[in-house]
C-alpha cells in the first residue's frame, strides 16, 4: 500500500491490485453491492493502466483520487428533473402531473408519498408554496390496511384522496383518480402502489399495466438504504420488467429514485451508489425519518466522502 | 430457495479445490476467495466473513499439515465448521407450549414484516390447535391497527387494539391481560418498527417488554438487508431479550446473508422464514438440514453429527 514507484515507467495492473483490493473491501463494508464494487474497481484500473505516476505520489493515493472522481461522476445526475417546471407545463395543458411510487414490499412508498407534500426543505415544499392542489390515489388495493394508511395521511395533511377500497384493479383505480383530478382541478396526483417482489411476474405485469394505461409524468422508484446486494437486482428487474411487459412500443422506465430509511444506516451509504450505478436514474429524494418533513436532497459530496472513508 | 444459491457457490469452490492435483497456498487462497465472495454477495457482514477466512487459514496451516494428511478433507471440515458456527446460535429458542399461556413479542426495523409475520405465526399455531391472539401495540404507524385487524379477521384470530389510545405500553398490557383471562395460550404482541439511531424508540420497546414480560422476543428481519444488519440486530438484542429470528421476504431474490449476521449478533436461531405476502407463506426453519443443503449435501453427512 505504501509502495511508491517514482522512477518506474508505466503503471501495470499488478501495481494497482493491492490498492484496488483494499478499496473494493472498503466499498463493500459501506454496503456497496459486490458486483458494483468490482465493476468500479475494474474501470478505475482500466483508466490508470499504462499511465505514468506523477513523481512522489503513492499508488494508493492515485487510485483513491481516480475512484473519487468516478464516484462523483456516477452519482451526479446526468439529466435533471425539474418537477416544478413540469407541473406548470402540465397545468398549462390542463392535465394533472402524475407521480407513481413503485418498489418492493415495505420500503416506504406510502410514507414518503405523504412527505412529498409537506416539507420545509426547499425545493421540496414546492407543492405547498405554490398552492398547487395535490391529490393522493390509493392504488395499493391488496395489502391489509393500505387504504386506511393512506387515508390517515390524507386526513392529517388535509388533502383529498381518491380510493376505491380493496381488490379493485389498481390500473383502473389510478385511471379514475386521474380523471377525478382533472375534473376537480387538482394539479398533482400521487399514486401509491402495492409493494411487489421484482421476480413476481403477475404483480410486475399488473404494475406495467398501471403505468402503460396512465402514462404518468414521473415513475419514482422507492428503495431503502438498508438493502444490500439485492439493490442491483431490484432496479434492473423493475426496469427490465417494465420494458418487457409493456404493450407500448416506447415503454416507460424508472425516472428517478427515492432513497428511504437513510437515518437507519450510519455510514453504510452504499445502496445509493448501487442503485444509481445500475439504473442510471438520479436519486431525487432521500427519506431520513418517519415524519412528514423528513425528506432531503442527496448530498453527493458527503456520500462520496463517506464511501471512501 | 434462494439461500441454496449460496450453497451452490460454496460447493463449487470446494469442488474446484478437489480437482486440483496439488493443494498449495494458491489453491487454498483461490478457494477461500471464492467462498468469501459468495458470502459477501449474500450480504453476510464483512467482518464475519473476514474472521471466517482468517480462522480457516489458521486451522488449515498448510505447512503444518504432515504429508500423510488429507488436506482436502481438513479444509472442507474447517469450512463446514465455520459456517455452522455462524448459523448456529448454540442453543434452541424458547418454544411455547400448547395450553400454557405464553407471550411472544415481535420487534424489528421499519417495514421488515412484523405485522404480516405476527398473523402468519398465529395462523400457523392455530392450525395446530392452539388458541392464539393478536395485540396491536403499534400506535405510531398510520393504519397499523387496521392492518392487524384485517389480517386477524381473515384468519379468524381474536385481536386487541385501539384507535384512541396512544400509549403502546398501556395497550400491550391491557391486551395481554384480556387474552390471559380468555385462556389464550399464545398471545402475540406486534410493535412499531424502530431503529437503533433513535433512542426514544428503543426505550419505548424496552418499556413494552418490561410491562408484558414476554416469554419470547422475536426479531423480524428482511432478507434483503445489507451491511447494516449486524449492528441493528445487536442493538435490538442489547435493549430487549431477543430469543429468536424470523427472516421475511425469502420469496424475493435476496440470498438472506443478513440472517447469518443477525444470528451472530443476537445469538438466537432463525425459527421461521416468510416466503410471501399470504398468511400461509411461512416455513419452519431448521439449521441442520439447511447447512447440509447449503453445502450440497452428500459428502457432508459424515460431518453432521460432530
Ligand atoms: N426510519 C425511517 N423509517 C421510514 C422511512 N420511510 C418509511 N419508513 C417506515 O417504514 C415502514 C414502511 O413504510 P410504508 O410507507 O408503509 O412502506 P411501503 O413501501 O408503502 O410498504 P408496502 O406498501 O407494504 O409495500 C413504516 O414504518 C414507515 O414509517 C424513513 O425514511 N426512515
Ligand atoms: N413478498 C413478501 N412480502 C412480505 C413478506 N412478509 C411481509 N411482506 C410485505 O412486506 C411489507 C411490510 O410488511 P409489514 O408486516 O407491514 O411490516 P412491519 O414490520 O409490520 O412494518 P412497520 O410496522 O411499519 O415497521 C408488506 O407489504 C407485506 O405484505 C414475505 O415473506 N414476502
Ligand atoms: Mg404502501
Ligand atoms: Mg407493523
Amino acid at each position: 500500500m505504501f509502495q511508491s514507484i517514482a522512477g518506474k515507467a508505466n503503471l501495470e495492473k499488478s501495481d494497482l491490485e493491492p490498492a484496488l483490493k483494499a478499496l473494493k473491501d472498503r466499498l463493500m463494508t459501506k454496503n456497496v453491492a459486490e458486483e458494483i464494487a468490482e465493476k468500479l474497481c475494474e474501470s478505475v484500473a482500466a483508466s490508470l493502466e499504462g499511465k505514468k505516476l506523477a513523481s512522489f505520489t503513492r499508488i494508493s493515493s492515485t487510485v483513491h483520487a481516480a475512484m473519487e472522481e468516478a464516484l462523483v461522476r456516477i452519482l451526479t445526475p446526468r439529466r435533471s428533473i425539474d418537477i416544478l417546471r413540469d407541473v406548470h407545463v402540465a397545468k398549462e395543458q390542463r392535465k394533472p402531473y402524475v407521480v407513481v411510487f413503485v418498489g418492493v414490499n415495505g420500503v416506504g412508498k406510502s410514507t414518503n408519498l405523504a412527505k412529498v407534500k409537506e416539507n420545509n426543505l426547499f425545493p421540496f415544499n414546492l407543492f405547498k408554496i405554490l398552492y398547487v392542489g395535490v391529490m393522493m390515489a390509493a392504488c395499493d388495493t391488496f395489502r391489509s390496511g393500505a387504504v386506511e394508511q393512506l387515508r390517515t395521511h390524507a386526513r392529517r395533511l388535509q388533502i383529498p384522496i381518491f380510493e376505491k377500497g380493496y381488490e379493485k384493479d389498481p390500473a383502473v383505480v389510478a385511471k379514475e383518480a386521474i380523471q377525478e383530478a382533472s375534473r376537480n382541478g387538482s394539479d398533482v396526483v400521487l399514486v401509491d402502489t402495492a409493494g411487489r417482489m421484482q421476480d413476481n411476474e403477475p404483480l410486475m405485469r399488473a404494475l406495467s399495466k398501471l403505468i402503460y394505461l396512465n402514462n404518468p409524468d414521473l415513475v419514482l422508484f422507492v428503495g431503502e438504504a438498508l438493502v444490500g446486494n439485492d439493490a442491483v437486482d431490484q432496479l434492473s428487474k423493475f426496469n427490465q420488467k417494465l420494458a418487457d411487459l409493456s404493450t407500448s412500443s416506447a415503454p416507460r422506465l424508472i425516472d428517478g429514485i427515492l432513497l428511504t430509511k437513510f437515518d437507519t444506516i450510519d455510514d453504510k451509504v452504499g445502496a445509493a451508489l448501487s442503485m444509481v450505478y445500475i439504473s442510471g436514474a438520479p436519486v431525487m429524494f432521500v427519506g431520513c425519518g418517519q415524519s412528514y418533513t423528513d425528506l432531503k436532497k442527496l448530498n453527493v459530496k458527503s456520500i462520496v466522502k463517506t464511501l471512501l472513508k | 430457495m434462494v439461500l441454496a444459491q449460496l450453497g451452490g457457490s460454496i460447493s463449487r469452490a470446494l469442488q474446484q479445490m478437489s480437482n486440483a492435483t496439488v493443494i498449495d497456498e494458491k489453491v487454498l487462497n483461490e478457494c477461500l476467495n471464492e467462498i468469501t465472495r459468495a458470502l459477501l454477495q449474500s450480504d453476510v457482514q464483512f467482518k464475519l466473513v473476514r474472521d471466517m477466512q482468517t480462522n480457516i487459514k489458521k486451522i488449515v496451516n498448510l505447512e503444518d499439515l504432515a504429508a500423510g494428511h488429507n488436506k482436502r478433507k481438513i479444509i472442507q471440515q474447517a469450512v463446514f465448521n465455520e459456517l455452522c458456527k455462524m448459523l448456529d446460535a448454540g442453543k434452541p429458542s424458547f418454544t411455547p407450549k400448547k395450553g400454557k399461556p405464553s407471550v411472544v413479542m415481535f420487534v424489528g426495523l421499519q417495514g421488515s414484516g412484523k405485522t404480516t409475520t405476527c398473523t402468519k405465526y398465529a395462523y400457523y399455531h392455530q392450525k395446530k390447535g392452539w388458541k392464539p391472539a393478536l395485540v396491536c401495540a403499534d400506535t405510531f404507524r398510520a393504519g397499523a391497527f387496521d392492518q392487524l385487524k384485517q389480517n386477524a379477521t381473515k384468519a379468524k384470530i381474536p385481536f386487541y387494539g385501539s384507535y384512541m389510545e396512544s400509549d403502546p405500553v398501556k395497550i400491550a398490557v391491557d391486551g395481554v391481560e384480556r387474552f390471559k383471562k380468555e385462556n389464550c395460550d399464545l398471545i402475540i404482541v406486534d410493535t412499531s418498527g424502530r431503529h437503533k439511531q433513535e433512542a426514544a424508540l428503543f426505550e419505548e420497546m424496552r418499556q413494552v417488554s418490561e410491562a408484558t414480560k414476554p416469554d419470547l422476543v422475536i426479531f423480524v428481519m428482511d432478507s434483503s438487508i445489507g451491511q447494516a444488519a449486524f449492528d441493528q440486530a445487536q442493538a435490538f438484542k442489547q435493549s430487549v431479550a431477543v430469543g429468536a429470528v424470523i427472516v421475511t421476504k425469502m420469496d424475493g431474490h435476496a440470498k438472506g446473508g443478513g440472517a447469518l449476521s443477525a444470528v451472530a449478533a443476537t445469538k438466537s436461531p432463525v425459527i421461521f422464514i416468510g416466503t410471501g405476502e399470504h398468511m400461509d407463506e411461512f416455513e419452519v426453519f431448521d439449521v441442520k438440514p439447511f447447512v447440509s443443503r447449503l453445502l450440497g449435501m452428500g459428502d457432508w453427512s459424515g460431518f453432521m453429527d460432530k
